[in-house]
C-alpha cells in the first residue's frame, strides 16, 4: 500500500496489495470491535455505523461529480473513514452527529486537499473533533443501556475499580468501538495482513505507557495500567488512526519517533488534563507534526558575531519621526485632559447603576478602605457600603475583577447583605464570545445568584448539586469559572473583613 | 470624479481588502464570530481608514521614506486613541457597542497597506476615496463573515434567534471555524473571478495576493 | 517558577498567538510557503519579542505609570518594536545576507505583526511583572515560531495540482490553518 500511493516514475513494482484490498482488510479488522459495538450497545450503534458510512460514501462521489473527478468510491476509503468515525461516537448521538462529522471528514479534510494520499490529518480523527467542538454535549454523553454512566476511564481517574472483562469486551458505558479484545484482535489481523506495520503500534503503546507508568501517580500498578491501555480510544488510534501512512513519516525510525510522539502526547493529556479526548488531539497533533519528522534538520546558528560598533550620528529621518510623534504625543496629551473628567463621570455613573441594581433600596454609597486587593485570581476593585436614608448599611456593593476569563477579563459588581446573602451581581465589564460566554451576561445565567445565602460559589452539572451550585453557560466553561470565582472571591472578603 | 468613484469599486470589489489583498485578517477572523460585530469593526475600521488615508496623503512629502513605516504607525495610533477617547467622553451609548474595536484598528494590516500604497503617493481627495472604498469592501466582508459564522455556529443573525430549531453548530464561532469561512469565501471569489485572474498577472505576482502585503499595484509599477 | 512555566506553556499552546489569538496572520500566511525562511522568520520575531516585551514592560512600569502617561502606551510601544526591528534588520543584513534577502519584505513587516504589538498591550492588561512580561513575549514568539514553521511543513506536502481549482493558493492554506487550529484545541484542557 505505501508503494501504490507514492508517485513515482515506472517501472513499478505492484506487489500483492493495491489500496482497495488493504481497505477491505481494514474493514475485516474492524468487523469484531463493530459487532460488539452493536451487542453491547443495541441495534442503534448499527444504525450510526451504516449512517456515517452512507454520508461519507456521498459526500465523497457528490464531490466528484461536482468537480468532474473520476469516481473514487471503490476503492472504500471513504467506507473506513465513515466507519471509523462512526466508531468513535457514543452510542446514543443523534442522527445528525454522524452526518455532519462524515460530511466534514470527507469533505474538507479528504476531498478539498486533494483526496487519498494528500489528507494531512486523519480523516476520521478530525472529523471527531469538529463533532467535540460543535456539539459537546452530545459528544461527551456516555452511557450504557441508555442509561448514562462514567467511562471506565473515568471510573479510574476517581479511584473505583474496573470491570477489566467488560473492557475487553466493549460492554461498557464509552464509544462504540471500545471493545478491546475486538480492537487486539483487529490490529493482530492487520499486522498479519501486512496492512500496517509494528513500528507505530508498538512505539505508541509502549511510549503511552511508559509515560502514565512514570507520571501517572500509580507507578506501574496494573488496576490503573491495564484500564488505561484498554481504553480511552488508545487501541483504536494505535492499530486504526495512527497509522494511516498518509498522514505519518515512512521511515523505520521516523515511525518510530511517530509513534512515540502520539503516546506522549496521549500520556500527557492524560495525566495533566482532560482525559476524555486525549486520543482524538494526540493523534491530530502527531499529524501536524509528523509532517516535520521526515525531515528532521537541526537549523543551523546564522554565524553569530557581534557587530563591532552600534554608534552612528543621529540621521535626519530619525529626526523627523521624532518630531512627528512629539507633536502626536502633545495631540493626545491634549485630547486626553479635556476628556478625563468626562470619561470618569460617565464610568462612575455607570458603575453607580451598577450598585443600585445590587443594594436596592441604597440611597448613597460609601466607598471602604480595601482590605485586602485580592482574592486568588480576582482583584478587589471598589467595596462599598449602601446606606440608607439614616446611615444603616443596607448592604455591600463589591466590585471585582477577574482576568481569567476567555477573552481578557470580567467585571462584576456584587451584592452582599449584612447576612451573607448574595443580591445578585451586575456586570460592568463582560466582552466574551457571542453566543457562549456572552451568555454569562443573561438573566438566566446571572439570576442563580440571587439571593442566595453560601459561603462559596461552585460550578456544577445539573441541579444535582444543590444550593450554591451554579450550570455554567454551555460550552462557556472558562468564562463560567471566572465569574464564580469573582463572586467567591467577594464573598470571600466579605467573610473576612465585613462580617 | 470618475477616478473617485473608480476607488469606491476597486475597494468593494476588484481589490475587496479580505477576499483579494488578504488584508487585515486579525480583526477579520477574530471579531466575526456575530454580524453585529462584524459590522461594528467594520464601520470602524472604515472611518480610521478614510481619515488616515487623507491626513497620510497631505503629509506625503513630509514623512522620510526610511521611517515612513514607524511615523505611519505613529500617525495612526494617535488617531486611534483620539477617536477612542473621544468616543467614550461623548458618545457613551455607542462606545459601549463600538469601543472595543477600536484599539484592534490599530493593529489592522489594511491601514498600513492602503498608506505605503496608495496613500503616500496620491492626492487626498482621492486617497479619501480611496480609504471610503477599502472601508467599505471591508465593512461587507466582515459583516458577511460574521452573518455566515452567527447563523451557522450560534443559530442568530444580528442578535435574533433564527425560526426553526436547528441545532447551531458551535465550530463556526471556534477559532478553526473562522479560517474555514474565510477559507470557503475566498475560494467562491476564486471561482467566480477565475477567468479573470489569468489577464492579471505580472511579472513577478503568482496570483496569490496573500503573499504581496500591499497589493498588486506596487508589483506593475515594479515590473514596469 | 511554577507561575513562569505555566505562562510558557498557556502562551505558546494553549493560547497560541496565530491559531487562537488570530494575531500575525498576514506572515504566516506569507512567509510559511518555505520552511526555512519561516525558521528565521519565527526567530526573527523571538528576538523582537522578547526583547520588546521587556523593554515595553520597563518604560510602562518606570516611565508611564509614574507619569500618569499610560494612555500614550499604543505609541511608545510601537517605537520601541520599530527601533528593534530597525537593529535586527541591520544586524541581519551584515551578517546573514542570506536570511535577509529570504525574509524580504516580512521583516520591516514585524513592526506591523499584530502579534508583538498585541502582547506588549496584554501584558499590561494583565498586570505581568517584568519577568512575567518577558517570559510571556518569550513563549508567545516561541508559539508563532511552531505555528509557522509546522504550517511551511505541511505546505510543502499540499500538491497543488490534486487541489480544487478555486481552493489553490489561499484558501488551502487557510484550510491548513483550519485543521492546524483544530488540532491545537487539544491543549485546552492544559491550561
Amino acid at each position: 500500500m505505501r508503494e501504490l500511493l507514492h508517485l513515482s516514475s515506472a517501472p513499478h513494482d505492484r506487489g500483492s496489495l493495491s489500496t482497495k484490498t488493504v481497505m477491505r482488510d481494514v474493514l475485516l479488522a474492524l468487523l469484531p470491535t463493530a459487532v460488539l459495538g452493536i451487542w453491547a450497545h443495541g441495534w442503534y450503534a448499527g444504525f450510526i455505523m451504516l449512517v456515517s458510512i452512507a454520508a461519507a460514501v456521498v459526500t465523497e462521489y457528490l464531490f466528484n461529480l461536482a468537480t468532474k473527478r473520476g469516481n473514487t468510491i471503490g476503492d472504500a476509503s471513504a467506507v473506513v473513514t465513515g466507519l471509523l468515525l462512526a466508531l468513535t461516537l457514543p452510542a446514543q448521538v443523534p442522527v445528525y452527529v454522524p452526518v455532519l462529522g462524515a460530511v466534514f471528514a470527507i469533505l474538507v479534510v479528504k476531498c478539498l486537499f486533494g483526496g487519498l494520499g494528500h489528507n494531512i490529518m486523519n480523516p476520521a480523527l478530525a472529523g471527531r473533533s469538529f463533532l467535540l467542538i460543535s456539539f459537546g454535549a452530545s459528544m461527551t454523553g456516555y452511557t450504557l443501556d441508555g442509561v448514562s454512566a462514567a467511562t471506565p476511564l473515568a471510573e479510574a481517574a476517581a479511584g473505583r475499580s474496573v470491570d477489566v472483562v467488560a473492557m475487553a469486551l466493549g460492554n461498557t458505558s464509552g464509544v462504540i468501538g471500545s471493545s478491546a479484545l475486538g480492537l487486539l484482535a483487529g490490529g493482530i489481523y492487520l499486522l498479519l495482513s501486512r496492512g500496517i506495520t509494528w513500528e507505530i503500534p508498538t512505539a505508541t503503546i509502549g511510549s503511552a505507557a511508559a509515560f502514565l507508568a512514570l507520571f501517572g501517580g500509580h507507578g506501574l500498578d496494573p488496576a490503573y495500567l491495564v484500564p488505561q491501555l484498554l481504553g480511552g480510544g488508545l487501541l483504536m488510534a494505535a492499530f486504526f488512526m495512527a497509522t494511516d501512512p498518509v498522514t505519518g513519516p515512512s521511515t523505520t525510525k521516523g515511525q518510530l519517533l511517530y509513534g512515540a510522539l502520539t503516546g506522549v502526547l496521549i500520556g500527557l493529556f492524560r495525566v495533566k488534563g482532560n482525559a476524555a479526548d486525549s486520543t482524538t488531539y494526540a493523534v491530530l497533533l502527531a499529524n501536524l507534526f509528523g509532517n516535520l519528522i521526515d525531515e528532521l534538520f537541526i537549523p543551523v546558528p546564522y554565524g553569530f558575531r557581534i557587530p563591532k560598533e552600534f554608534k552612528k550620528a543621529i540621521p535626519k529621518p530619525v529626526s523627523i519621526l521624532l518630531v512627528i510623534t512629539l507633536i502626536a504625543g502633545a495631540v493626545l496629551s491634549g485630547v486626553y485632559v479635556t476628556t478625563s473628567d468626562r470619561i470618569a463621570r460617565n464610568s462612575e455613573r455607570a458603575n453607580q447603576a451598577a450598585y443600585r441594581s445590587v443594594v436596592p433600596g441604597a440611597e448613597s454609597f460609601r466607598s471602604l478602605e480595601l482590605a485586602q486587593e485580592t482574592a486568588g485570581t480576582t482583584q478587589i476593585q471598589k467595596v462599598l457600603a449602601g446606606l440608607d436614608g439614616s446611615g444603616q448599611t443596607l448592604g455591600y456593593a463589591i466590585a471585582v475583577h477577574n482576568s481569567q476569563s476567555y477573552d481578557g477579563g470580567l467585571t462584576l459588581v456584587v451584592g452582599i447583605l449584612p447576612d451573607g446573602t448574595v443580591t445578585g451581581i451586575h456586570f460592568t465589564e463582560l466582552h466574551e464570545t457571542a453566543g457562549m460566554g456572552m451568555r454569562c451576561g443573561e438573566p438566566e445565567f446571572t439570576r442563580q445568584f440571587e439571593n442566595v445565602n453560601v459561603p462559596a460559589f461552585a460550578l456544577g452539572k445539573g441541579t444535582a448539586g444543590g444550593h450554591g451550585t451554579i450550570d455554567s453557560v454551555a460550552g462557556a466553561t472558562v468564562s463560567s469559572t471566572a465569574v464564580v470565582d469573582a463572586v467567591n472571591a467577594a464573598l470571600a472578603y466579605f467573610a473576612a473583613n465585613l462580617k | 470624479m470618475k477616478a473617485n468613484w473608480e476607488r469606491i469599486y476597486n475597494g468593494v470589489v476588484k481589490e475587496n481588502p479580505a477576499f483579494v489583498l488578504m488584508l487585515g485578517m486579525c480583526p477579520t477572523l477574530a471579531v466575526t464570530t456575530s454580524a453585529t460585530n462584524g459590522l461594528g469593526m467594520g464601520l470602524s475600521s472604515l472611518v480610521v481608514l478614510a481619515v488616515s488615508n487623507v491626513v497620510i496623503s497631505l503629509l506625503r512629502k513630509v514623512i522620510p521614506d526610511e521611517v515612513r513605516l514607524p511615523a505611519y504607525i505613529v500617525i495612526v495610533a494617535s488617531f486611534v486613541t483620539v477617536v477612542e477617547l473621544l468616543m467614550q467622553a461623548y458618545m457613551e451609548s455607542l462606545y459601549a457597542s463600538l469601543g472595543i474595536y477600536i484599539p484592534l484598528i490599530v493593529v489592522n494590516c489594511i491601514i498600513l497597506g492602503r498608506a505605503e500604497a496608495f496613500a503616500s503617493k496620491n492626492p487626498p481627495v482621492l486617497s479619501l476615496f480611496d480609504g471610503l472604498g477599502m472601508g467599505l469592501g471591508f465593512t461587507l466582508a466582515l459583516t458577511l463573515i460574521g452573518a455566515i459564522r452567527e447563523v451557522l455556529g450560534a443559530g442568530s443573525l444580528f442578535g435574533y434567534d433564527l425560526p426553526g430549531n436547528f441545532q447551531p453548530i458551535a465550530f463556526f464561532v471556534r477559532a478553526p471555524g473562522a479560517f474555514l469561512v474565510l477559507a470557503v469565501l475566498v475560494a467562491a471569489m476564486n471561482a467566480l473571478g477565475i477567468k479573470n485572474r489569468s489577464k492579471k498577472l505580472v511579472e513577478g505576482c503568482d496570483g496569490c495576493c496573500a503573499t504581496c502585503a500591499t497589493g498588486c499595484e506596487n508589483k506593475k509599477e515594479a515590473a514596469q | 517558577m511554577k507561575n513562569l512555566i505555566l505562562i510558557i506553556v498557556s502562551t505558546a499552546l494553549v493560547n497560541n498567538v496565530v491559531l487562537s489569538q488570530f494575531l500575525g496572520i498576514c506572515s504566516f500566511l506569507g512567509v510559511s510557503a518555505q520552511k526555512k525562511a519561516s525558521l528565521s522568520l519565527g526567530l526573527a520575531v523571538t528576538a523582537v519579542l522578547t526583547v520588546s516585551s521587556l523593554v515595553a514592560a520597563l518604560l510602562y512600569q518606570y516611565a508611564l505609570l509614574p507619569l500618569h502617561l499610560e494612555y500614550l502606551k499604543t505609541i511608545v510601544f510601537i517605537l520601541v518594536i520599530a527601533a528593534l526591528v530597525q537593529m535586527v534588520e541591520m544586524f541581519l543584513k551584515k551578517n546573514a545576507h542570506g536570511v535577509y534577502q529570504s525574509l524580504g519584505i516580512y521583516l520591516p513587516l514585524i513592526t506591523t505583526n499584530c502579534a508583538v504589538l498585541g502582547v506588549a498591550l496584554t501584558n499590561v492588561q494583565n498586570g505581568y511583572s517584568i519577568l512575567e512580561s518577558t517570559v510571556a513575549g518569550l513563549g508567545t514568539a516561541v508559539g508563532y515560531t511552531v505555528a509557522i514553521v509546522l504550517l511551511a511543513a505541511i505546505r510543502e506536502h499540499i500538491d497543488q495540482e490534486a487541489v480544487p481549482a478555486p481552493f489553490r493558493g489561499a484558501p488551502i492554506v487557510l484550510l491548513c490553518a483550519t485543521l492546524m487550529a483544530m488540532a491545537f484545541m487539544g491543549f485546552a484542557s492544559l491550561g
